[in-house]
């Protein structure tokens, strides 16, 4: 299993490689928007965190080029906002409010890898 | 028949006729005479007989039976002579008749003479002759238009005053109409002889008659019937003299010793009269009227400063010349006086509906213009044009459009400024203006430019005063005049409009019971301030009669002793004002706060999720002391994480997502979540409900507004209290009433409760009741706080049905 963690914060990069790692998945980061298509072209991640806030292009149209490319990924929505409501257009499988508290997002990630 | 007896009867009829008869022979020695001689005789006739006719009828005398004695010898036929006499010093006159008698030749002896007293005969007869001589004399020399006419009007007789007068000959007139009446007075001139024909006397009219030569004179008219001995009108006699001069000579009077009383009267009125349409009209009607300035036609023009034009304001005059005379014939015959006229204006209904004065209004003239008018405007000073041909800038609008030929302009000059214009011709009767026409003008511009200066002073001050009586009743705050007694004055309609009353069942009323419901003046009344201090005095007044709060501002009002007679106050409400300032505060705060949180949010969030994340794996890897700190470490990064997701929680764009909702059910719901809390503080909660209220809203955001409120008042009574929770419907929305015995909010505190981060209490976000207040917003409901501190805060959060409905409905139109 291979996640794609999308992230600029390197500390968090490094702490949901860790974390994940440690449950048994691959994890694949990228920095920014550019790197995250690529990576999502060429690693073929089975499930995708995807911050909305990135450097470079919003999340939302991120997201939306993705499921483009594949709509069958599932892409966890994270950030520091509850945006809860303005997602609810866009076909992402979760949402979380990013937390110090991984536990609900090892949960969702490892439902969505299931199905 | 025997000779004696003839003989008899001719002595006695000799004797006895009236006529006395003498005979003479031809030496005129009296042969006889009878009795009735003895009337033309001195002595007795029996005396007489063989005397000398010369010696008894002497010259002294008159009477000469001879003389006709004389003629019939001559003649040898019949003579009659008129003689006239003086007998006993009475004129007498004799109609004699000498009849010759002849002898058997044919030769005349002597003659019969028969006298009559023709006196009263002769006597009537040269009366008629002596007064129809005088009457031809009296009408041929008459100064006067002497003429008269059939009933037709055509022209019967015409004397040398007629001819003088109107310049016809008389051969020019007879068998005519009356050729001296000028075409503009046909009407009303046909109308008189109608009149006359009715058997009326028309005296001392005074109109206006045409020469010859077109010029038009000013005659007074007496006009009669002429009748027949059976009393039958067979005729109209017209006397008209010229009064042309005479009204000359009374002008020249008027002008020189009643100018100034005449200008003192008509300005005193002007000043009189501030109404500015009247005063105009009054000052054009002394300009027009006959024993006025006596102008036929007079326009006022005023200095428009704002367009730079010069306005006709007000023009009087008759629109034709059948309509000048009609004006003047009416006047004469009403013998109304200027001051009657003005006193009408000045009092009467003002008409304003003649054509000319329409006419008038209408004009405006540039005045950058170079006319007349304009240099009349712009020198100072006074033009008298004779003749528009010769006058290079006369006003061609005044040509044109009034055909005037010659007129005059007069500057009205107040404080040294050209207030207008006033003009005048003499259209009708085409009588030159003169310079002493132009002298009493301007001397009567000047009053009038003060008067209506004044007019329009006071018609400014009217409107003002107009105006200001409009915005006393447009304000919408309250305002209202109380005298020093406390008595209402005035109020303006805002006042009726908060109290529901009418003006009448205020004005007269004690302020004290209108405003304050109370029975004796209310000692922190503003008015009472006021009346003490003689200041004005502004404040904030609660006043929970009026029911609401407000900016109460009182002035005293001093009569012109500058004793105060009263006050006059405005209320105005700013309970409103309040909610929507403290609103615009609160919003201007959280957007602020927006900004922050955002910013924080960015900032703040990754690295706590670094630091708590990596603590956490820390954790799981150390034992012992170090293992606790790892933990603290993440519980503490916990805590920090919750503070942001509230903070973020309240600043997000929130997206109600609104439902039906039980309003029993959704009370209840929330009872549960404190239920164990309020348990164990010994709280008892007590619901009132009017029955269950189906609400449309979202129901997790109003649990969290009404929660918020809960755990507040929770958290107020601390221990052993009540907390009553009421639903009802009020004005078609739901109110839900939350009402606890805690401490209650301080007044200090009561502005700041809805602010974000205010708080009381030791732990709290403070931002509890700022995101009640913006959930209650979002449903477009509002929330109202009263506290009494010590005895416990109730709050009203009103959520309206309709909208719901609303929308319900338009769901429903979706599906």
């Amino acid at each position: 299993m291979k996640i794609l963690v999308v992230d600029d914060d390197l500390h968090i990069q490094r702490l949901y490689k860790e974390e994940f790692e440690e449950e048994g998945y691959d994890v694949v980061i990228a920095s920014n928007g550019e790197e995250a298509i690529e990576l999502f072209n060429r690693e073929n991640p089975d499930i995708v965190t995807l911050d909305i806030l990135l450097p470079d292009i919003d999340g939302i149209r991120l997201l939306r080029q993705m499921k483009e490319k594949n709509p069958k990924v599932p892409i966890i929505m994270s950030t520091a906002y509850d945006y809860r409501d303005d997602f609810a257009v866009w076909a992402s499988e979760a949402y979380i409010v990013k937390s110090s508290n991984l536990e609900e997002l090892k949960e969702k990630i490892k439902e969505l890898v299931k199905k | 028949m025997d000779l004696a007896y003839k003989q008899h009867i001719a002595e006695t009829i000799f004797e006895h006729v009236h006529e006395g008869i003498i005979m003479l022979d031809r030496e005129y020695k009296i042969l006889a005479l009878n009795k009735a001689m003895e009337q033309w005789t001195e002595k007795p006739v029996a005396d007489l007989v063989g005397e000398d006719s010369k010696e008894v009828f002497h010259d002294g005398m008159g009477i000469c039976p001879h003389c006709v004695a004389s003629s019939a010898f001559d003649k040898g036929a019949m003579t009659v002579e008129i003689q006239k006499g003086i007998r006993e010093e009475v004129t007498k006159y004799a109609e004699l008749s000498a009849y010759p008698v002849k002898d058997g030749n044919g030769v005349i002896t002597g003659c019969v003479i028969f006298m009559q007293d023709v006196t009263e005969r002769m006597l009537s007869q040269s009366e008629v002759a002596r007064t129809n001589e005088y009457l031809e004399g009296f009408i041929d020399n008459s100064a006067d238009a002497i003429v008269t006419s059939d009933l037709d009007g055509m022209i019967t007789s015409w004397n040398k005053g007629a001819e003088k007068i109107f310049g016809f000959s008389r051969e020019d007139a007879l068998g005519k109409f009356y050729p001296s009446i000028p075409d503009f007075l046909m009407e009303p001139e046909r109308e008189m002889i109608e009149r006359i024909k009715q058997g009326e006397v028309l005296r001392d009219i005074e109109t206006f008659r045409k020469k010859k030569d077109g010029s038009i004179i000013t005659v007074s008219l007496t006009l009669s019937p002429i009748k027949n001995a059976k009393g039958e009108v067979i005729g109209i006699s017209c006397i008209s003299r010229d009064v042309s001069d005479k009204k000359r000579v009374e002008k020249e009077l008027v002008r020189r010793n009643q100018e100034f009383s005449r200008l003192f009267f008509i300005s005193s009125a002007m000043r009189g009269t501030l109404e500015l349409d009247r005063l105009l009209r009054m000052v054009l009607t002394a300009v027009t009227m006959s024993d006025g300035l006596g102008f036929n036609r007079a326009i006022l023009f005023l200095v428009d400063e704002k367009e730079n034009v010069l306005r006709g304001a007000m023009g009087v005059g008759p629109s034709s010349p059948g309509e000048a005379g009609e004006i003047w014939e009416r006047l004469s015959m009403e013998k109304k006086s200027l001051s009657d006229m003005i006193r009408e204006v000045e009092t009467g209904p003002l008409r304003k509906d003649s054509f000319f004065d329409k006419l008038s209004t209408g004009m405006s003239i540039p005045l950058d213009e170079e006319t007349i008018l304009t240099k009349t405007v712009k020198e100072k000073k006074f033009f008298n044009v004779s003749d528009i041909n010769k006058e290079p800038l006369s006003d061609i609008i005044l040509t044109q459009q009034l055909g005037t030929e010659a007129y005059a302009v007069v500057p009205l000059i107040s404080r040294d400024t050209v207030k207008g214009v006033l003009w005048v011709d003499n259209y009708y009767n085409k009588k030159p203006i003169s310079d002493e026409d132009m002298r009493f003008l301007s001397a009567f511009a000047n009053q009038v430019a003060t008067a209506i200066e004044s007019a329009r002073l006071y018609e400014q001050l009217a409107v003002a005063e107009k105006e200001l009586a409009n915005i006393f009743d447009s304000i919408p705050d309250m305002v209202f005049l109380i005298d020093s007694d406390y008595f209402v004055k005035n109020v303006n309609s805002a006042v009726c409009k908060r109290l529901g009353k009418q003006p009448e069942e205020i004005i007269g009323q004690k302020c004290y019971k209108i405003f304050h419901g109370k029975s004796r003046p209310w000692e922190e009344c503003p008015h009472n301030k006021t009346l003490e201090s003689k200041k004005e005095h502004v404040g904030e007044v609660e006043d929970p009669y009026l029911g609401g709060t407000f900016i109460s501002s009182s002035s005293p009002i001093f009569n012109i002793k500058h004793e105060l007679i009263g006050t006059v106050h405005v209320l105005r409400d700013i309970s409103e004002l309040k909610r929507l300032q403290e609103r615009l505060v609160m919003t201007e705060r959280m957007a602020a706060l927006g900004e922050v949180a955002a910013k924080v949010a960015h900032e703040i969030r990754n690295p706590l999720i670094s630091v708590g994340g990596f603590a956490k794996r820390l954790e799981k890897k150390l034992s012992g002391n170090l293992k606790e700190y790892a933990d603290i470490i993440m519980k503490e990064v916990g805590r920090l994480e919750g503070i942001l997701n509230e903070i973020l929680g309240f600043v997000k764009e929130m997206r109600i997502v609104k439902e039906p909702v039980n309003s029993d059910k959704l009370i209840d719901d929330i009872i549960s979540l404190i239920q164990s809390d309020i348990e164990e503080r010994e709280i008892i909660i007590k619901r009132e409900a009017d029955g269950p209220i189906e609400l449309y809203v979202d129901p997790g955001r109003m649990k969290e507004a009404l929660l918020n409120i809960l755990t507040n008042a929770v958290h107020a009574i601390g221990s052993n209290g009540m907390i009553s929770i009421k639903t009802y419907v009020q004005d078609n929305t739901a109110v839900i009433e939350i009402t606890d015995t805690g401490e209650g909010i301080t007044d200090e505190n009561m502005p700041f409760i809805f602010d974000p981060f205010f708080t009381t209490k030791k732990v709290g976000t403070g931002l509890g009741l700022s995101i009640t207040h913006r959930i209650i917003e979002e449903h477009k409901g509002s929330i109202e706080v009263k506290s009494t501190p010590g005895t416990g805060t109730t709050f009203r959060l009103f959520i309206p049905l309709n909208a719901q409905k609303e929308q319900i409905n338009r769901k429903g139109g979706v599906v």
